[in-house]
Formats: structure tokens, sequence, C-alpha cells
């Protein structure tokens, strides 16, 4: 897995690529959640376009960002899901926790 | 048809994704539809991972054996650990109402699969998975 990260608008935008696993998913809890304590009011979106395959701990990583940010008076907005994540999120139940955009620009909107 | 597959690995999460390759392709090759093979690869990636977590406490040098079979009426998986015993309370699975991470991959592996089978004894923990097949029309696949 790699991530690196942009400002877009107000928001920032975390690029995932690769697979989101128990390698891989303490990475990325500790970049959202960094991300999201440098508040207030962070702005994070997450494109997972290049996520093929995310496990429970990669989507406990992002139920944590989540979390933290709202926590903080932000925003986190999830975009380019894939059936793998999409998949993931339904079978855990929280696909509807999470603001899921339909592209990068919807998404860094609705951070805004 | 009977088809029988025997990984032994190494309880490394590097390892994870080999594992998550060959059950995707495996279940592929039985005949499930590629949303079936995704959701069986996540149940036993979470079934791994559990083991890797829980039963060996995040050793990475302990030995795993997972046995494929795939068979006409569907696919099993028995995964074979000499850890820890798993915590009988915890193998329900949690409520999903409270948002929160953790938890999650027992309740993964209860929804995909349509057999989840824990036992334990002297040689270990075995976890046994079980998913159907569903009759294919004839002349398909």
């Amino acid at each position: 897995m790699k991530i690196s990260t942009r400002q877009s608008g107000n928001a920032t935008v975390f690029d995932v690529t690769g697979d989101i696993d128990l390698q891989s998913s303490p990475e990325l809890r500790k970049a959202l959640l960094d991300a999201a304590r440098q508040g207030p009011s962070p702005r994070l979106v997450v494109n997972l376009q290049g996520v093929k395959y995310v496990d429970s701990s990669g989507v406990a990583a992002l139920v944590e960002g989540l979390k933290s940010a709202m926590g903080q008076g932000g925003k986190f907005v999830l975009y380019g899901l894939g059936p793998a994540v999409r998949e993931m999120l339904k079978l855990t139940q929280l696909i509807t926790v999470f603001q899921v955009a339909e592209n990068e620009e919807d998404a860094v909107r609705r951070a805004g | 048809m009977k088809l029988s597959l025997t990984l032994e690995v190494q309880s490394d999460p590097r390892l994870l994704s080999v594992i998550r390759s060959a059950v995707e392709r495996f279940a592929e090759v039985v005949g499930f539809s590629e949303e079936d093979c995704r959701a069986i690869t996540a149940a036993v990636d979470e079934a791994v991972t559990n083991v890797i977590r829980h039963a060996y406490q995040n050793r990475h040098d302990q030995p795993i054996r997972i046995v494929f079979e795939g068979r006409d009426d569907g696919l099993e998986f028995v995964l074979t650990d000499r850890g820890l015993a798993p915590d009988p309370a915890k193998l329900r699975g949690r409520p999903l109402e409270e948002v929160r991470p953790g938890g999650l991959g027992t309740h993964i592996m209860a929804r995909v699969m349509s057999r989840v089978e824990y036992e334990t004894s002297a040689e270990g923990n075995r976890l046994r998975l079980f998913k159907a097949l569903e009759s294919k029309p004839a002349g398909g696949g």
C-alpha cells in the first residue's frame, strides 16, 4: 500500500493505492489520525480508486479517521470505491456511516 | 469433482496477499461468482488475520496450515494453528449498531460463509469455513 497526500481546494486528499490489510492498515491509520488531529475542522478526503482490497483493520482505520475528524468539527469523505471496498463496507454495515462521493470534485465540495 | 490444495505458511502479515490470491483463484475454479470470490477471500483473510493477531499475539514466525477443498456442494477451508485458543465470547462477534473499530472479522466470516466451526484440541486450534455452491444451470461453467 502507498499513501500520498496533496491539497485540493480546502481539503487534504489522501491518494491510497494497493491493498489495505493487517500489514498496511497501521500506516493508513496513523496518516489519517495525524491529519485529523491537526484540526480544528480538518477536511479530509480519501481517494480509494487505487485500492483493490480492504480488510476489517483497514475499515477500522477509516472509522477512526472519520471519528477523529468529526470530533474536531471537520469532514471526512471517501471516493473512488471499487467493488471490493464497497462490498466490505456493506458487509460491515458501515457504508451509510461514511460520506461517499462520486468523484474528487464532489468529494472536495462535500468536505469544503 | 474434488479439488484440494494445502498451504503451509508462517504467521507473517506480508503473506496475507499471497493467501488472498490463492483463495480467490481457487474459489473461481470451483465455480463461484466474481462477487462471491471476493467475499470468500475476505472471510478467509479475516480468519488468518485473527490467527496472527489473537492466537499468535502478532508473532510472525508461527505455523499456519490452510487446507482448501473444492467439492460439488461448495468450498471448505480448514485453518490449523498452534496458538492460544480463541475466546468463546469473541467468536460470537459484536453488534454492529455501535460504530467503532475492531471486532468486525468474526462478523464478516459469519455473514459470508455458510458454516463456521471452531474446534480446539491438544494439537491446536482448527477453524472450518464452508461456503455452499448454488446449483448451476446444466451445461454452465
